[in-house]
């Protein structure tokens, strides 16, 4: 991958000019950050604008945390941008005209490096050190000593508990989104229709899981049986010709686990349809041919053939659903906070962290939701890399 | 040219580099700023007091009618609120940002209390009123290095673990310690550790009440009970007469959950032992499983969970949503109501009737016992213990500088809830608010003679335990206790206890 580049045409030597331009972008940046850093900078700067203008009672004003804030808070955020945008063009472009008067062999050896440093900093700052940080918090007690406690609660039976709601979560949840995905995408596949089929099946993806949640409860609505029954499915069911009492779907355990899945199955089966049904149209008709020739039935088809034929798919989807279902809050946390033994590992590190006050056992809740996704991770990007490589 | 210039960029990458890291604390300063006033839309108007236009016009001098206003009189005993009330307005033009979970009326009410104060002093009290995720934000901004002024919060706990970990400013250094505990005698403690007072009782609720529709009571010639005998007849009364007595809630608001059953317990634990049980249970003294304990709950059980008395039994208990679940009451007008009482605070009021929820207009429904609703106090069962159950938000201060001091010192005063006890009407925890004040509102006469009347106030018990038992094995364990309809009380009440931090 060497590329050959032109020496650059004789300017090694110190300009007038290049030192101006670079004093001018030096104060300009150091202005912008000072003000940045100013808690009250935005409001500053407009009130001397104002002061220019003449308008001292509105400068007055601003200094005293009154008058136009919203405009001073504009003008904090048109700074933030023209020191942010203009200072990562300035990074990247000085760094890599300073490396570029470096001899060959060292330059296109630091080259790249000048190029991923900015991501890898700041994920470094973003990602890497808070996930460093949690895991220290999770061996940390209130007072920050060293402890085993956070993680010895784990072992105790509401947390074995969350632990075995997030495994169910994990099979049924994901099984559910993917078996149903391929179904569909299978057999819609063969129908006339099939878009518009497509379209209902799709379209509850665009919905958020809170508001997902949301319609749900109201499906799953509950009223005493002496009272008429406005939940979808409690009116079905007691409206069934067999006496049934109504049965309160989201708030009574282990009905409740599955109901709650339901909702995620409903939105993700969308998702997963799409990618199949693209994948499935990408199996060459040459070779559904041939196995018809060869006399394989539509069952053994779609099993031996295109099952086999789309893995890498499979694999991709499934691994996404599974994180989705790892990682899962916003349904138990709409439907019940997870307070009738349907809490799962995130609700409950949300709970230990906002309400309990037990930053330890919240990091130590983060961590194993963070090494639960580890292995998905992985098997996914190699799935990526298998593909890449074909 | 090109060249050039990324020479000139060069040089100003070092600087950016550098300052890359410092700069990332205050940019995030304004989008953490943004969650308060974008979370709360909907009570955007309450909680704007608008210091501004209500200041300078129409009350010309400061010393213009000053018995109109709500503010207390100098000197008040607070040197810097004396300094702030002042002719020359000191702060004028400074601010105190302020957060609170206070929406819908009780947000009209508090901005009702501090409006006197801000156009008085010239100083801006921007509050921000979050609602049901007020903890959360609260935390997040304290944690994050840019807190409010001063913000209020339900559980003491909740105070004391702020106070712990140093974020709170201790009110001992500028108020007077022993003027605060001769004014609020029964709440002051219970966010003091030693010398140090952390917070200021801002907003007390008397829970011991029961409300019920008056005009069926009368034409049933049902009445209303005194003792928990009555209660029980008069339940089987209406169970008799075709209808369901009670109407509980363990589902809201948002996840909290079963707090009004825990207030069940707490309230029968109060009228049938010592307070000294109630005060050992707090502090584990008591384990759960203590036949008190269990007594208390088996008790709460007997009546809830009897055939007829909550319709649907204790799953519609877990299922019923806080803000519907006395929508029954409401038919009186038309038929016999679906349900007939319910346990629940003071602050209870027209913000939760169904007509003031769907129509968003005023409720045609008024309080009193001459009204469409009426409220009584919670029936004795002991001759001897006749404790009523309270609770009190209360204010931690965040932020030390002057005009922060003289409006804390202000809320401490009676006058600074005097807006809100006459507009919305709400209990101060201040011994020295004139019981006149509460006279022309019904449901604070009736919660000061209840308090006043009780042999002792007990503060709710859930409220103090550990958060991770108080707001989560507790109601927890109390709403699966209610979805087998009080079957299984010792597994609960055992692991509940396990739950206990060791």
């Amino acid at each position: 991958m060497a590329v050959e580049r032109t020496q650059g045409s004789g300017s090694y030597g110190t300009s007038r000019t290049v030192l101006v331009v670079s004093l001018i972008g030096l104060v300009l940046a150091a202005i912008g950050i000072s003000i940045l850093i100013d808690k009250q900078g935005g409001q500053k700067l407009l009130a001397s604008v104002y002061d220019l203008l003449g308008n001292s009672a509105g400068a007055e004003a601003l200094r005293n945390g009154q008058g136009d804030q919203f405009f001073a808070k504009l003008l904090l955020v048109a700074i933030a941008l023209f020191v942010g945008v203009g200072g990562i063009w300035l990074l990247f472009t000085g760094v890599s005209a300073l490396v570029e008067r470096l001899r060959p062999a060292l330059r296109d050896r630091l080259l790249p490096l000048v190029f991923i440093a900015p991501a890898v900093v700041l994920l470094g700052i973003y990602l890497v050190y808070p996930a460093v940080r949690t895991i220290i918090g999770s061996f940390q007690d209130e007072n920050g000593a060293f402890t085993l406690a956070n993680w010895a609660s784990l072992a105790t039976p509401p947390f074995l508990e969350i632990l075995r709601n997030n495994v169910l979560w994990l099979v049924i949840g994901t099984s559910g989104s993917v078996g149903l995905g391929l179904l569909t995408a299978a057999l819609f596949d063969r129908i006339r229709r099939e878009s518009l089929a497509k379209i209902f099946v799709f379209t509850p993806l665009a919905i958020s899981l809170v508001g997902a949640t949301v319609i749900w409860k109201f499906v799953y609505a509950w009223q005493p049986a002496s009272q008429p029954q406005f939940g979808l499915l409690n009116a079905i069911w007691t409206g069934l010709p067999f006496g049934f009492q109504p049965i309160p779907w989201a708030t009574q355990f282990p009905i409740n686990l599955p109901s709650e899945m339901l909702i995620l199955i409903w939105l993700q089966t969308g998702f997963a349809m799409v990618v199949f049904s693209a994948a499935i149209k990408g199996v060459s008709s040459e070779i559904i041919e041939a196995a018809r020739l060869d006399g394989a039935n539509e069952r053994q088809l779609f099993r031996k053939v295109i099952v086999p034929m789309i893995r890498g798919t499979i694999v991709t989807v499934t691994t996404t659903v599974a994180i989705v279902t790892l990682k899962i809050f916003d349904i138990v946390m709409s439907v019940s906070g997870g307070r009738n033994h349907d809490d799962v590992v995130a609700v409950r590190m949300f709970a230990e962290m906002f309400q309990f006050f037990n930053d330890g056992r919240a990091a130590a809740l983060a961590t194993v939701l963070f090494i639960a996704v580890l292995p998905v991770m992985i098997v996914n990007l190699r799935n990526f890399r298998r593909q890449a490589a074909m | 040219m090109a060249k050039r210039l990324r020479i000139a960029s060069a040089l100003g990458a070092v600087v950016i580099l550098v300052s890359a890291c410092s700069s990332s604390t205050p940019t995030p300063s304004p989008a953490t700023a943004a969650p308060p006033a974008t979370a709360a839309p909907a009570t955007a108007a309450p909680a704007s007091t608008a210091p501004e236009s209500a200041a300078p016009a129409s009350e010309a001098p400061a010393s213009a009618a000053p018995a109109a206003l709500n503010l207390p009189k100098v000197p008040t005993g607070y040197s810097e609120l004396d300094k702030a009330l002042g002719a020359d307005q000191p702060y004028k033009g400074k601010k105190v940002s302020i957060q609170t979970q206070w929406t819908g009326g009780e947000g009209e009410g508090f901005a009702a209390a501090i409006k006197d104060f801000a156009a008085a002093t010239g100083i801006a009290i921007q509050v921000d009123s979050i609602g049901s995720s007020h903890e959360t934000v609260l935390k997040t901004r304290i944690e994050g290095g840019s807190p409010p002024d001063m913000a209020a919060l339900a559980q003491p706990t909740g105070v004391l673990a702020y106070a712990k970990e140093g974020k709170v400013i201790d009110l001992a250094t500028f108020m007077d310690p022993a003027k605060l505990k001769g004014d609020f005698p029964s709440t002051i403690g219970l966010t003091s550790v030693g010398d140090h007072i952390w917070s200021i009782p801002t907003k007390a609720d008397v829970k011991s009440m029961i409300w019920y529709p008056v005009k069926a009571f009368a034409a049933k010639g049902y009445t209303v009970p005194k003792t928990w005998d009555e209660l029980v007849a008069l339940a089987d009364k209406i169970v008799a007469d075709g209808s369901h007595p009670f109407c509980v809630s363990a589902g809201g608001p948002g996840t909290a959950t079963g707090w009004e059953l825990t207030d069940w317990v707490e309230e029968v634990l109060l009228k049938t032992e010592d307070p000294q049980v109630t005060n050992d249970w707090i502090s584990h003294k008591i384990p759960f499983t203590d036949p008190k304990i269990k007594a208390a709950f088996d008790k709460v059980g007997s009546l809830l969970f009897k055939d007829g008395y909550v319709d649907g039994g204790g799953q519609a208990i877990v299922n019923a949503d806080l803000k519907t679940v006395m929508d029954p009451m409401f038919n009186q007008d038309t038929a016999a109501p679906g349900c007939w009482m319910q346990k629940i605070p003071v602050w209870y009021g027209p913000d939760f009737f169904p007509d003031k929820r769907t129509s968003g207009t005023a409720s045609k429904y008024k309080i009193g016992d001459d009204g469409d609703i009426g409220i009584f106090p919670f029936p004795t069962i002991s001759d001897t213990y006749k404790g009523a159950e309270g609770s009190a938000d209360s204010f931690m201060v965040l932020a030390d500088r002057p005009e922060v001091r003289a409006f804390a010192e202000f809320l401490a005063t009676p006058e600074g809830l005097e807006g809100w006890i006459k507009s919305v009407g709400v209990l101060s925890p201040n011994v020295h608010v004139p019981a006149e004040w509460y006279a022309d509102n019904y449901k604070l006469k009736v919660a000061n003679a209840i308090a006043t009347g009780a042999t002792a106030i007990g503060f709710d018990a859930s409220d103090l335990m550990p958060p991770a038992v108080g707001q989560g094995s507790f109601w927890t364990g109390i709403s699966d206790w209610a979805n087998a309809n009080g079957s299984n009380t010792d597994s609960v009440l055992q692991a509940i206890d396990d739950s206990w931090p060791k």
